[in-house]
């Protein structure tokens, strides 16, 4: 994979006389990659990704950006910034202009895009944070978590190759929330490069293959992050805690006297490991696009007598809102979670998520679990 | 401001055209002595914002016309009781130390500039009410408005009003924490919010640079629906207008007397 970023002895302060943020940090973010950024409060995780953007020029140290050093020219700047969309964590101070369409137009527009682009950019954006509606509302209407949900359209309407989202659920609803990280899967699975830094450390945990945590203006640990809860002392001296899942699974592996590894990330992976599941129910999952979707969910579910279903991904979801599915939100791991019970499930999705679907089974085999999945084409 | 402007009927009308419009019969009504003209600007400025707002004036709105109206009555009474020596007056004496002298001449004079201010000020209300600001940008880059100007007032109309949002937050949060218990509390509590609000404003200034610079801001704050241009009949319509108020000023000039008008409710004999 290619380093699509990297730090490399950066150093930075906001003033000569301010104390250092970032202190000889050195950092390698892959390509393609679903990234976590962990750490405390002001221990450098926005300026951080403001020196990745190029809005802070480190005292110290090199940028590079694929394998090249940033130039701080106004055409390096502007070259950088095409690839990276940036979510912010108050929406208050990304957010421009008056109405909804507007602000998510902005970045876009700034690139210089044809009209008819902007357009489609725009809407398909709205559509993904469930803003459609609310496109010539006013911003002053809109409350805390829409205003998030807009800011996080104007950087999905950049269609950019990094996005960098700076606590995104903050301030939002757990349903909101729950979206945000499909949005960020749904990324990666389009090949963008994923940055989130959060205190939802639950959340993450599931989610990423990389974590940096940050203390001291420097990264203290990168990679699987198992290794890194496993270690309590330097837990809690970087302010963090360890996820509630890490916790179950280590406490209930000693008293079942088994290895703490492989780790459960959710609520399917740990049914299989401790469960001790006889047979697999039946996972049947169904692709859909949006404008087919009801056809395919009347078809499908008209011989399925009392089957949970469940339904992943903005398309599906939207196109699915008048029908009441036992599983709204996280469906992937509620489905597979019921055949680890023996249960069978349905699971309606986008097409795109086929591939976290096909990872979650290889998770699954990892932990000794042969899940019994038919995909209805 | 701009909620309203987004709701109005004149929305879609070219913001340029408007604004040619609205400047015209402001300064039709500055450069007739005639009564009659500012009259006439005025009841079009009311009718135009009755129009754009579909007769639902908000209360705010109503409250800042009524503000500016009180202080134009004011600013107007003290032009009228300031009238020259040489005249002779309608009323002399003094309020307190200031010494009053009205004239027909001087009570005429406040009754004109006060129908021009109040005219001008319905106009630019009805023109700010059915004009979001991307719009009035938008029309001040087609009249090559330099940048510097255009994009500050993009900017410091967004942000005066997070500024605000800001400020009365804080003003709730003394509340709750019975920030006004007393005339001093109330007074600290307004201060402290003014002072917050400012350091608060350089904090934002430095976030919201770097935000821009995240979303490729270039200087330039583009439109995405971009406002109607304007035709060849909106300056024929703001010119012709504009002229044919300026012939009514001129045969009208003597039409409207209002000391003679007050005269009976005073005792003034004219």
């Amino acid at each position: 994979m290619t380093d699509i970023f990297k730090l490399e002895n950066v150093t930075f302060r906001h003033t000569p006389t301010a104390p250092i943020v970032l202190n000889g940090m050195d950092l390698v973010i892959e390509e393609g990659t679903r990234n976590a950024i962990l750490g405390a409060n002001g221990v450098g995780k926005t300026t951080m990704f403001y020196t990745l953007t190029g809005v802070h020029k480190p005292q110290e140290g090199t940028v590079y950006n694929r394998d090249v050093p940033v130039e701080y020219t106004k055409d390096g700047l502007r070259s950088l910034r095409s690839d990276v969309a940036v979510v912010l964590q108050n929406p208050d101070e990304q957010i421009f202009c008056s109405l909804v369409e507007e602000d998510i137009a902005f970045g876009p527009l700034n690139l210089g895009l044809e009209r008819d682009e902007v357009e489609r950019r725009v809407s398909k954006a709205m559509r993904d944070v469930r803003m459609s509606e609310f496109a010539r509302r006013p911003l002053q209407q809109l409350s805390g978590g829409q205003r998030k949900r807009v800011a996080i359209a104007g950087a999905l309407a950049m269609e950019p190759k990094i996005m960098i989202m700076d606590e995104p659920t903050a301030g939002l609803d757990p349903q909101a929330s729950m979206e945000v990280m499909e949005l960020a899967e749904k990324l990666h699975l389009m090949g963008v490069t994923v940055l989130i830094s959060t205190h939802d450390i639950d959340i993450v945990y599931k989610w990423a293959d990389q974590s940096y945590v940050l203390y001291g203006g420097k990264v203290e640990f990168a990679g699987h992050i198992d290794e890194f809860y496993s270690n309590p002392e330097r837990v809690y001296r970087c302010g963090l805690l360890t996820p509630s899942m890490f916790n179950m699974n280590r406490d209930i592996s000693m008293l079942d006297g088994m290895d703490v590894a492989p780790y459960p990330r959710n609520c399917c992976e740990f049914t299989a490991k401790f469960g001790k599941p006889s047979r697999s129910g039946k996972v049947l999952c169904v692709p859909v696009e949006e404008e087919e979707a009801l056809g395919k969910y009347e078809e499908v579910m008209k011989d399925m007598n009392g089957v949970p279903a469940g339904v992943y991904g903005p398309d599906a979801r939207f196109a699915l809102r008048s029908k009441e599915l036992e599983y709204q939100f996280d469906a992937i791991d509620s489905c597979f979670t019921d055949a680890v019970r023996g249960k069978d499930a349905v699971l309606f999705h986008d097409p795109i998520y086929s591939k976290t679907i096909e990872e979650q089974v290889e998770k699954l085999k990892a932990i000794g679990f042969d899940a019994d999945v038919e995909v209805v084409r | 401001m701009d909620e309203l402007a987004y709701s109005s009927r004149m929305v879609n009308w070219a913001p340029l055209g408007k604004l040619l419009f609205i400047l015209a019969l402001m300064i039709v009504g500055l450069i007739t002595d005639s009564l009659v003209v500012p009259m006439i600007t005025f009841a079009i400025g009311i009718s135009l914002m009755a129009y754009s707002t579909n007769l639902k004036i908000p209360l705010i709105l109503a409250l800042a016309i009524g503000e500016a109206i009180l202080i134009l009555l004011i600013g107007c009474g003290m032009i009228s009781i300031m009238g020259s020596d040489t005249d002779p007056g309608l009323w002399d004496g003094y309020i307190l130390w200031i010494k009053v002298h009205m004239t027909e001449g001087s009570f005429n004079q406040a009754w004109l500039i006060f129908f021009r201010a109040v005219a001008g000020v319905t106009l630019m209300l009805a023109f700010a009410c059915s004009t979001p600001i991307p719009h009035l940008a938008q029309a001040f880059r087609s009249i090559r408005c330099p940048p510097e100007i255009t994009e500050l007032i993009v900017l410091i109309y967004r942000y005066a009003f997070l500024l605000l949002e800001r400020f009365l937050v804080m003003l709730d949060a003394a509340q709750c924490r019975l920030g006004y218990n007393g005339a001093m509390t109330a007074m600290r509590s307004y201060g402290g919010a003014m002072a917050g609000t400012f350091i608060f404003s350089m904090e934002l200034a430095e976030k919201s640079e770097a935000a821009l610079a995240c979303r490729n801001y270039d200087g330039y704050f583009p439109v995405f629906r971009m406002p109607q241009k304007m035709s060849v009949a909106w300056a024929v319509v703001s010119i012709g207008l504009a002229v044919a108020l300026y012939f009514v000023g001129q045969y009208t000039g003597d039409w409207i007397n209002m000391a003679k008008l007050f005269a009976p409710l005073f005792g003034w004999s004219i």
